[in-house]
């Protein structure tokens, strides 16, 4: 947190160019990239982007590490759908509903859970979380089950009789998705730099000593997994209605939580761009190796015989061992940086300036 | 009229007795240094006055009011403000940051925290170390950012929990003084301290402790000429 007059000056102009050409690129972008498969994973970013965002609010800038955050995502995936679905109420109103629900649920569990610190509130985010997948498997007359529930149409947006968009194309959810982004960026960038910044902050160094220096922990900690909460039903509402089908052990499930988490450590804890580094290196990373990319292009290359028996290792073992393979990689990212993508960097380019004096 | 009246406190963590009827009165703008030996109850009283436990008997009544069942944000917030013998800095965030979040109790403007909190921070001497990361300071710095910090949630009363300990000569000089010009400030203290020289210097009267009871009170000197305090510290013949 440094004054803002030394990020206008200099360095920091230079990077506010940067960034406002990063953003109009990307408003750009699907008016060139005709790919539907470039513009999904784009899309996937966002998501994640938005949901590792959201998190860092309450476990990075408040220290509150929650592994219960698919229950956020869960209910702003199920209340958007199944308005759509079950109440032929449009995703845009929909969105609403997911986010109040998901502030009840905040609300509920932060009464619960903050009464418990360190590892046992963790354990309770975890617990609850489970309690709402459980409920959701078993209240079939209301979320279908295991069944999950299938998006048959979404109602097309009309503004005053013009048509918008009739969502048939990947285009409108790109366009949702970066808004999001951009959204909960900019929310993350007010309240670093607000009272409630410096307070949550205060909480995650030391919740004692922010004790005594006027800080109420129920208010605050309260006040973090609310936002949190209603920024991660955000994702969960744009991921239900662009894949169309949710059911409780994808969005519900704590895999997911454990994916939000792992977005921020490999990004960056408590940094404003630690959750994109981690969303731009996982979502890529994850889909290159489900669908075996890294070994076909090994073999295409004629870096590796197909028939030799690497190449049919690459081809037969490895392509159904692509959840090892990632959870090798993270653990590999977690031991060598600590601090994430972006603090290893941050650490490299300090050492080299330390080198150069 | 007393600022903070001690009312036969008592403080039992299950059978063990941690605090029994402790009662003593401090005057606005003086210096109460309270000592004893090691697990006489000091902390513990601290941690009962400033709402981190409730006394199991006895009140606390601080500027007319009864402390009972205050969380020790709104204790802070009625001015009444503690550092800790453990230094709790906010390792991640510099040193006028940490400052700021003391001040933002009273405003919630981040510019005119910062204008405070620098204010603070020149008080205690830490001016060439504002922008540091609290987490990297020496322990010397560290107090005195402590210090800092409490002052900048304008305080009508401090309680100062071992400032001292851990220090070498020159710098337990500095927090003395720094002590006795919070005191011309007009703000009440209260001081645990182990350093018997200093707290004979710095206190208007002393309260003494051992196994929880209150042992002795008055000035110091009829403080170190009280032959059971002379037993508590140094065992009888």
């Amino acid at each position: 947190m440094r004054p803002l007059i030394r990020d206008i000056k200099g360095f920091g102009a230079l990077r506010a160019i940067a960034g406002l050409a990063v953003i109009a690129l990307l408003f750009l972008l699907p008016r060139f990239v005709e790919n539907t498969y470039a513009l999904h994973i784009m899309i996937l970013i966002f998501i994640s982007i938005v949901m590792g965002s959201s998190w860092n609010l309450l476990g990075g800038y408040t220290g509150q590490y929650s592994v219960g955050h698919c229950a956020y995502f869960g209910m702003g995936a199920y209340t958007t759908m199944m308005l759509m679905q079950f109440r032929q109420v449009p995703p845009w109103f929909g969105i609403w509903g997911g986010m109040v629900v998901a502030l009840l649920v905040a609300l509920i569990i932060g009464s619960i859970c903050f009464r418990l610190r360190g590892p046992y509130f963790v354990l309770a985010s975890i617990a609850v979380a489970e309690i709402f997948r459980v409920s959701a498997l078993n209240l079939k007359e209301i979320t279908n089950g295991a069944e999950g529930i299938l998006a048959t149409e979404i109602p097309p947006l009309k503004i005053g009789g013009t048509l918008i968009t009739d969502f048939s194309s990947k285009v409108p959810f790109y366009y949702t998705g970066l808004v999001f982004v951009l959204f909960v960026i900019t929310v993350t960038w007010l309240l670093q730099n607000s009272k409630l910044g410096y307070y949550f902050q205060a909480i995650r160094e030391d919740q004692d000593a922010a004790h005594s220096l006027g800080i109420s922990l129920t208010i605050y900690k309260n006040v973090a997994l609310s936002i949190s909460a209603v920024l991660t039903s955000l994702a969960g509402s744009l991921y239900a209605v662009y894949v169309g089908f949710i059911d409780p052990s994808t969005v519900l499930a704590l895999d997911l939580s454990v994916q939000i988490v792992l977005i921020c450590i490999i990004g960056g804890i408590g940094t404003i761009f630690g959750p994109v580094i981690g969303a731009l290196v996982l979502v890529p990373l994850s889909e290159a190796l489900r669908s075996n990319m890294i070994g076909e292009f090994l073999i295409n290359s004629g870096g590796v015989k197909a028939d030799s028996a690497f190449g049919s290792f690459l081809t037969e073992n490895l392509s159904h061992a692509h959840v090892l393979i990632y959870g090798i990689l993270v653990v590999v990212v977690i031991l060598f940086m600590p601090d994430g993508v972006l603090g290893f960097v941050k650490t490299l380019t300090a050492r080299k300036r330390k080198e150069a004096a | 009229m007393a600022i903070l009246e001690i009312k036969h406190v008592s403080k039992f963590f299950g059978g063990l007795s941690a605090n029994s009827d402790v009662s003593f009165e401090m005057q606005q703008g003086m210096i109460m240094g309270l000592i004893g030996p090691n697990g006489a109850g000091k902390t513990t009283l601290f941690n009962c006055i400033t709402g981190y436990y409730p006394p199991s008997k006895g009140d606390i009544i601080f500027d007319g009011r009864s402390m009972h069942g205050l969380q020790p944000d709104k204790v802070c917030k009625l001015g009444m403000a503690r550092t800790w013998q453990k230094v709790r800095p906010l390792a991640k965030m510099s040193v006028v940051d940490n400052v700021m979040v003391g001040a933002l109790c009273r405003t919630n403007s981040l510019k005119k925290a910062r204008s405070m909190a620098m204010e603070q921070i020149k008080v205690v001497g830490l001016e060439h170390r504002s922008d540091f990361l609290a987490g990297g300071l020496p322990i010397g710095e560290r107090k005195k950012l402590e210090v800092a910090r409490v002052l900048a949630t304008q305080p009508k009363m401090l309680l100062l929990d071992e400032v001292m300990g851990g220090l070498n000569p020159a710098e337990s000089e500095e927090i003395i003084q720094l002590i006795l010009a919070i005191k011309k400030l007009g703000i009440t203290q209260m001081v645990i301290e182990h350093d018997m020289k200093a707290i004979m210097r710095i206190s208007d009267r002393i309260v003494v402790l051992n196994s929880g009871e209150k042992l002795a009170e008055g000035s110091p000197q009829e403080v170190v000429s009280n032959p059971d305090v002379v037993t508590a510290y140094l065992g009888s013949e």
